[in-house]
């Protein structure tokens, strides 16, 4: 038996998704001519580029999208795979924290709202199995609705690893070293719990009653009339995001040359 | 081969609770009995974890009529259609995963991801499964089912992939070959009907024998089963024989074959050329018509073509018909034929090309003629088994007439080759016995070092024990010393008398 001692055990291995198989989730959203197309799933970086063009190929013959979509969908691909690839050779820092995961979801006519601990530092983790467990458990009928809670646990965990490799590169590249990182792990109080609280000599391993709430999984299955209301809602934010995007581009260049 | 198992969709209680809410319910379309007639003897399989709804005996189930469902509903009447499932893939079970699957899809069962197990295996194939199940007569696509799968996307398409290709689903045994047809699916079906055969490998017509097997309904012409280009999970014992003469079909009026050895004369093993100046025939049969020309000598190795190509120019000269002719051109480019098959040993690959030729009887009578013949041939000793069976083998495969010119011929090449197998034989024998005797030399050196060793060792131990009583005899002086002077004021005249004593001992 290992005794823990919080904080100390940093161990810096190469950078990977912190899951027992280093799967990067995918996400999809382009707009050719109107024609919009949203997906996320999950990939698998060592299949090779060959994988990318035939799957992309593949999806828009079974959706009938047209065929404008093969590159665009196999850009987008690439580029989140060359992102992840970027990360690769690089240091991280896995400190032992526990994070909370927020699912926020909603599949076609099901809301799943949860919130959990999840351990980074075990790499043996499977957002999959979690996803598919869960799904059982609460007996959701849509199976839609597995797939996309595995990715949103990926996206999440995907990117505190994102973040504690840029923590890596800044405590090498400060001098405080140890400080810096504390002072990181401080800033992020919110996000990171400290195992020692939680386990130490006042904590216990069960959870306080009046928290309990805060950690059941929600499942709602909505109406019809209220999926297209927030679809519509969706689309209109989506809108006005995309217009303040290309305000704020405009904006940047004029003044940028000026 | 067919088999066929009524759907077993919606009555399943426990497996598909979930995924029948999805679909929208396909339109009430019973199945096509009258067409699935047309099978030639159906054979019904094992039905394992299936729901236990009443099966035909396998008679009639040919016409199995639309039986509704036990837990029916309106939105199941899916349910009556029949599933068809190629013979290939009768293995498959829902409890079990069978060998075929571990074989082809060994990431699930390797151990060497955590969640990559089989039973993520079989989530993945028997959620597909069940998904085209519900809707038979529409093909489920891979987007359909990776967006409803947790998993990453790779892996959920090889098992697709693998299911497609096993006809396990999106398997419509009626429908037309279509573009997307994998190698080796049973679509083959209609042409059965038809005389001709397509290798479903090559995708060429097979003239000469072609080799079917009851467990996918490929068939393979003898090029393709020799290579062994047949997909994983059958093995060359699952297949037959089947005979076509090809003389049947149109035989070769002797015009045609004498453009045949002209070009090939000219060509070589360009066989697209040959075709073209033969004109009315395509490749194979050009091909199959040369190798069905009497030919009396073949397959020799390497010093017998240069022998084989001298011997046609001579031929030539003395002959002018055809049939003469054949078997001198025919010799040199039969043997660049060799690389047909893939193996590494050209002699080997002709000599299985050849069995499959000709069936497993004659190849097995060749052989053991040749086994019988070895020690009457009155060449020199030495000859090769290889080369003796590949002679046997074609002689009794090509029981056309020899003429006995070729005979003659064929045992000079024969003696010829046999000398120098025999050459290289001795040299190799001499080479053996040299290296053993250098072997056996280096031992015995070894051998005696070590002796020489032991006895230097044994030497230093001697040395070293008398060194040890050397100084074992200066203590026991010394223990005498001290214990004299101990003693010396005790008695004076003891001292004296030890003193004495003393000057004796050293």
């Amino acid at each position: 038996m290992r005794f823990f001692t919080p904080g100390a055990a940093k161990a810096s291995i190469k950078f990977r998704m912190p899951t027992a198989e280093n799967l990067v989730p995918i996400r999809l959203d382009i707009d050719v001519d109107g024609n919009r197309f949203k997906d996320a799933f999950t990939w698998n970086p060592s299949d090779p580029d060959s994988e990318v063009t035939n799957f992309a190929k593949r999806t828009v013959k079974d959706l009938k999208l047209p065929s404008t979509f093969v590159a665009h969908i196999s850009q987008s691909i690439q580029n989140q795979l060359s992102e992840f690839h970027s990360f690769e050779g690089q240091e991280m820092q896995i400190k032992e924290k526990i994070v909370p995961i927020k699912i926020d979801l909603r599949v076609n006519n099901t809301v799943i709202r949860d919130q959990f601990l999840w351990d980074i530092s075990n790499l043996e983790s499977d957002p999959e199995e979690f996803a598919r467990t869960f799904c059982k458990d609460m007996d959701i009928g849509d199976p839609e609705v597995g797939p996309a809670i595995a990715v949103s646990i990926r996206e999440q965990l995907y990117e505190i690893v994102t973040q504690s490799v840029s923590s890596a590169r800044e405590t090498r590249i400060g001098k405080k070293g140890r400080r810096a990182s504390d002072t990181l792990t401080n800033s992020k109080a919110g996000i990171t719990m400290d195992l020692g609280k939680l386990f130490g000599s006042k904590g216990s391993v069960v959870r306080k009653r009046k928290e309990w709430y805060l950690y059941e999984p929600i499942v709602d299955i909505l109406s019809n009339e209220e999926v297209g209301a927030l679809d519509a809602r969706e689309e209109l934010n989506a809108r006005l995001k995309r217009k303040l995007d290309e305000k704020d581009e405009s904006f940047q260049t004029r003044y940028s040359h000026g | 081969m067919e088999t066929t198992q009524p759907a077993a969709s919606a009555p399943a209680p426990a497996p598909v609770p979930a995924s029948s809410q999805t679909f929208t319910p396909s339109s009430a379309k019973s199945a096509d009995p009258p067409q699935l007639l047309q099978t030639p003897s159906v054979s019904s399989t094992k039905s394992e974890g299936m729901v236990a709804e009443p099966r035909d005996p396998p008679s009639s189930a040919s016409l199995h009529p639309p039986e509704p469902s036990s837990s029916a509903g309106p939105s199941h009447a899916s349910s009556s259609y029949v599933i068809t499932i190629p013979s290939c893939s009768g293995w498959f079970s829902w409890d079990q995963i069978h060998n075929t699957e571990r074989r082809i899809l060994p990431e699930f069962f390797d151990g060497k991801s955590a969640s990559k197990n089989s039973e993520v295996y079989k989530y993945y194939r028997d959620f597909i499964i069940k998904r085209f199940r519900a809707n038979p007569t529409r093909k489920i696509t891979l987007t359909d089912v990776r967006r409803e799968l947790v998993g990453d996307i790779g892996s959920i398409r090889r098992v697709f992939d693998f299911l497609e290709e096993w006809g396990l689903i999106n398997y419509t045994p009626l429908a037309k070959p279509s573009a997307e047809d994998k190698k080796g699916n049973d679509e083959g079906l209609e042409k059965k009907e038809t005389p001709r055969r397509i290798c479903t490998n090559c995708k060429s017509p097979c003239s000469m024998a072609c080799f079917t097997t009851d467990k996918a309904d490929i068939i393979l012409c003898a090029r393709c089963f020799v290579r062994g280009d047949y997909r994983p999970g059958l093995s060359s014992t699952d297949f037959r024989r089947l005979n076509i003469t090809e003389e049947t079909k149109t035989d070769w009026t002797d015009k045609e074959t004498l453009h045949l050895l002209e070009a090939i004369l000219h060509y070589g093993e360009e066989w697209k050329k040959v075709a073209e100046h033969v004109g009315t025939r395509s490749e194979i049969d050009c091909i199959a018509r040369f190798i069905k020309l009497p030919f009396g000598e073949q397959f020799l190795g390497p010093e017998g073509s240069i022998n084989g190509n001298s011997h046609k120019e001579k031929d030539e000269i003395t002959t002018k018909s055809i049939e003469d002719n054949a078997p001198e051109q025919g010799s040199p480019k039969r043997m660049r034929l060799t690389p047909l098959a893939d193996a590494s040993n050209p002699i080997m690959a002709q000599v299985s090309f050849l069995s499959a030729v000709v069936g497993s009887n004659v190849a097995q009578a060749a052989a053991q003629a040749a086994v019988s013949a070895l020690p009457k041939v009155e060449i020199a000793s030495g000859f090769t088994v290889n080369d003796d069976k590949l002679h046997s083998a074609a002689d009794g495969a090509k029981e056309e007439d020899s003429p006995a010119v070729d005979q003659q011929a064929y045992s000079e090449i024969l003696s010829v080759a046999a000398a120098e197998a025999q050459a290289k034989l001795e040299t190799e024998q001499k080479d053996v016995e040299r290296y053993i005797s250098d072997i056996v030399q280096v031992q015995m050196k070894e051998i005696q070092d070590k002796i020489i060793h032991f006895e230097e060792l044994e030497y230093l131990l001697e040395k070293e024990r008398l060194q040890l009583r050397h100084m074992k005899d200066l203590l026991f002086e010394d223990q005498l010393t001290y214990l004299q002077h101990n003693t010396r004021p005790i008695s004076k005249g003891a001292e004296g008398q030890n003193a004495k004593s003393n000057n004796h001992v050293p």
